[in-house]
């Protein structure tokens, strides 16, 4: 399973995300807002998650504003986190 | 000065209030020269005149203290209720005399005693960074200036309207911010970065008693005899980092005195997920250190928009 497939199965399952399934959501839509309809406290439930899934630390705002963009953006930087 | 006039009661975004002021910037250098030239006395007479004036002449002002004193004084009506909207005004500007007088006179000219003080660094000792929970009571920046002993660095989730006229204390002395202040408007309420302090082991102080910027997590709980709905942000957080919860209230004691008490700790249990109703017991646990303020306290309670009203 890809780092996005997986990104996008514990989005629906962790964060109780109705009416959508993993499949469904496209890679470029928006966490936040519009997209997925995240929050601000859905914010600190997915670097929680992130971390314990992928072992991928978001320190601080500098890391998060790009990485929580999107699927991809987050995909895109746990890969990078991983890699290193 | 920031008065209640302008401390919204629509309750709109963000809560329905403003930080902005209703005095002009003249008002506001008036109180300033008084207290340059008179200290702290010589701005309380001018004060005593103003409240009184904007208490009688200014029903809308005076409407919106009652949210609060009817609900603190519920048997009260008639000149009763006049005389406790004056005094809840009037202390209110003397808190922000108070603060300009920390200011332009220095922290001696106001001595602010701390109860609590080894808790508190017990509570830092445990290494998940701290939160404070504090509320719009008493003088919260005078307070501050008390936390300076605290080893590490203290952030402070703060919302500030644009042309807001209040300066504070370290501001009339030209000083930089004693603390790092974290904008509710930014990305993400400022989630983000309270979780980057917190996991830095440093303190984090949060408003508990109104829903800042575009937070909309509130939870319901019972306060003064009413339903009001109160932040849970900072008790996610707690849940998430581990970080203790510590409610700090402060209250003016006398003419140059203010205390700051640790006034209850709470733990918010981990891995509570993110529906308000998990929150809700320790936000009854802030509710009633709140009431318990406001029984002592009962005009040093600052919140001017109707907390009752219906989401």
């Amino acid at each position: 399973m890809s780092v996005k497939e997986k990104l996008k199965k514990i989005l629906v399952e962790e964060l109780n995300l109705e009416d959508v399934t993993p499949a469904e959501i496209a890679d470029d839509t928006p966490l936040f807002g519009e997209g997925l309809g995240l929050d601000s406290l859905d914010a600190v439930e997915l670097v929680v998650l992130v971390q314990k899934h992928f072992g991928v630390e978001i320190k601080d705002m500098d890391e998060g504003r790009p990485a929580l963009q999107s699927i991809a953006t987050l995909a895109a930087f746990i890969e990078e986190r991983i890699k290193t | 000065m920031s008065a209640p006039e302008e401390q919204g009661q629509t309750p709109a975004a963000g809560g329905g209030w403003t930080s902005r002021s209703i005095g002009s910037d003249l008002q506001h250098r008036i109180f300033y020269l008084l207290i340059r030239l008179g200290g702290r006395r010589a701005a309380y007479l001018l004060l005593y005149a103003v409240v009184l004036y904007y208490t009688l002449c200014r029903p809308t002002l005076r409407r919106r203290s009652y949210f609060y004193l009817q609900r603190r004084f519920p048997g009260r009506s008639g000149a009763g209720r006049l005389i406790d909207s004056y005094r809840l005004n009037l202390m209110l500007g003397k808190v922000l005399v108070d603060r300009a007088v920390v200011g332009i006179l220095g922290p001696a000219a106001m001595e602010v005693r701390l109860h609590g003080r080894e808790e508190l660094l017990a509570l830092l000792a445990e290494g998940q960074g701290l939160i404070l929970l504090n509320a719009h009571a008493g003088c919260w920046q005078v307070a501050m200036s008390a936390l300076g002993f605290l080893p590490t660095p203290v952030n402070m989730l703060m919302q500030r309207e644009d042309g807001d006229l209040d300066r504070h204390y370290f501001e009339h002395a030209g000083l930089a911010s004693p603390y790092r202040i974290i904008d509710p408007r930014g990305f993400l309420g400022g989630t983000l970065e309270m979780m980057a302090v917190l996991k830095k082991g440093e303190v984090l102080c949060v408003m508990g008693d109104r829903l800042l910027g575009s937070d909309r997590s509130a939870v319901s709980v019972d306060f003064l005899g009413g339903e009001v709905q109160f932040p849970f942000s900072a008790l996610k957080l707690a849940s998430t980092t581990g970080a203790p919860v510590g409610v700090l209230l402060s209250w003016k004691s006398g003419p140059n005195s203010y205390e700051l008490a640790l006034a209850g700790t709470i733990r918010v249990p981990p891995g509570l997920g993110r529906r308000p109703e998990h929150f809700a017991p320790s936000a009854r646990a802030f509710a009633r250190i709140l009431e318990d303020y406001c029984q002592r306290h009962p005009y040093q309670f600052f919140n001017f928009f109707d907390m009752w009203a219906k989401p």
